[in-house]
């Protein structure tokens, strides 16, 4: 035990001189890698030192990264609403603006496809009616299930209400895709139920 | 000052670094960072990123640990190392997403991963803490030019089988016509990267057991 004092003293000793002792360095340098707590500084001067560099990079680089976000969302916007001139985020849904007045909203939605998850984003029009849809991404059979993200089947949506969605088996305006019934019928719900809560949430702040 | 020594030094360096591209290429031949080289070799402009990322990440953390070799104590010696090259790592992906953000999403996970890539552990564990400063940064030029010559190769098969045509940072350099139509798809696919990778592979060692006789 007093060995390991002396040790932990000697140490202090060390940093405190560490100005003094620098010509006699070689001797320095022995007794400090031969402390039993040299290791244990050692590793937190340097990940002081690597935390500091990358905070420094992180805020000079944090303006150009938001920007290159903001830019990338926008231009999935510009896909449905063209004449978009800037979008707001309120938590789970944007809304998009042109000439300072909302011409719209947009929001994601998420279905269980054949293949696994797929993303949409969805534009409305200010009167709730869908405007157009698009596929962010999905994981379905290429060839067949990818189809969804073809015009002929997401053009089927616009100008719909919530209503009017289901597949035209169950009565509503949307054509499945031949061999492609699942990622169809996944598509539809996701759009339709999302459609549904978003429009609630929004009616409800209008209040 | 005579001049034989620095050419000497000189000759060392390039030795080095030639090394590090040919008889010591860490794909071909160590077989080291397999895992990037299969999953980020689906097109040219991906390999050319991740090529680029490895040799920064290499070259930083080759000189940084090259420069504290007296200073690192052997016990807490890996440690450091991965906090050095995780930092390098962290710079990088920092400044690839701020200006180059298409590269970055393309490179996805593979990007962080590349604090875990076995070629850059390895060379500060085997080469730069043994090294002077000047070797290691010629074994990094080396090693790191080595690793993205050997993407470039891998992904140049797949790309040009996989999709018909061969593409460079969005310019069609050529496309082959009856195969751009209906491409063997099979390339992109992992699969794809697993049959590429291992005929070079075999390759490689071909060409080394006919130049060793």
């Amino acid at each position: 035990m007093e060995n390991n004092f002396s040790g932990g003293g000697s140490n202090s000793n060390n940093k405190n001189n560490n100005s003094k002792t620098i010509k006699n360095k070689t001797g320095f340098t022995e007794k400090m890698l031969k402390n039993r707590y040299y290791p244990i500084v050692f590793l937190i001067i340097i990940v002081f030192v690597s935390v500091s560099l990358v905070m420094l990079l992180s805020n000079v680089t944090k303006a150009r990264i938001i920007a290159q976000r903001d830019e990338a969302i926008i231009s999935q916007f510009k896909v449905i609403f063209p004449d978009i001139q800037d979008y707001n985020s309120r938590d789970v849904y944007y809304e998009i603006y042109s000439g300072g007045a909302i011409i719209g909203y947009a929001f994601i939605a998420k279905g269980q496809g054949y293949g696994g998850e797929i993303s949409i984003l969805i534009g409305i029009n200010s009167d709730f009616a869908v405007k157009k849809i698009t596929i962010i991404a999905n994981t379905e059979t290429p060839g067949l299930g990818t189809k969804i993200s073809e015009n002929f089947f997401i053009d089927q949506f616009a100008g719909l209400s919530s209503s009017e969605i289901s597949l035209a088996k169950d009565g509503g305006k949307i054509d499945a895709i031949t061999g492609a019934t699942i990622s169809s019928q996944a598509v539809v719900n996701a759009v339709k139920n999302q459609l549904e809560t978003i429009v609630e949430i929004i009616k409800g702040q209008q209040k | 000052m005579t001049k034989s020594p620095e050419r000497s030094v000189a000759k060392e360096f390039l030795k080095e670094v030639l090394k590090g591209i040919v008889a010591s290429n860490p794909v071909f031949v160590l077989v080291l960072g397999l895992c990037p080289a299969l999953a980020v070799t689906i097109s040219i402009d991906n390999a050319l990123g991740m090529g680029a990322g490895v040799l920064f990440v290499l070259l930083g953390s080759n000189i940084i640990i090259s420069l504290i070799r007296k200073i690192t104590p052997g016990l807490v010696r890996i440690p450091v190392f991965v906090v050095v090259i995780a930092t390098f790592v962290t710079i990088l992906s920092l400044v690839f997403e701020a200006y180059v953000p298409l590269l970055y999403k393309s490179l996805g996970i593979y990007l962080p991963l590349i604090v875990v890539n076995c070629i850059i552990l390895g060379r500060a564990e085997a080469f730069a803490s043994k090294s002077t400063i000047l070797m290691s940064t010629a074994d990094a030029i080396g090693i790191g030019i080595g690793f993205t010559v050997a993407m470039l190769l891998v992904s140049i098969f797949r790309e040009v089988l996989g999709t018909g045509k061969l593409v460079v940072f969005g310019n069609t350099v050529f496309s082959i016509p009856v195969l751009s139509e209906s491409p063997l798809a099979f390339f992109i696919m992992p699969p794809g990267a697993f049959l590429v990778l291992g005929l070079l592979l075999g390759l490689f060692r071909c060409l080394g057991v006919l130049k060793s006789e």
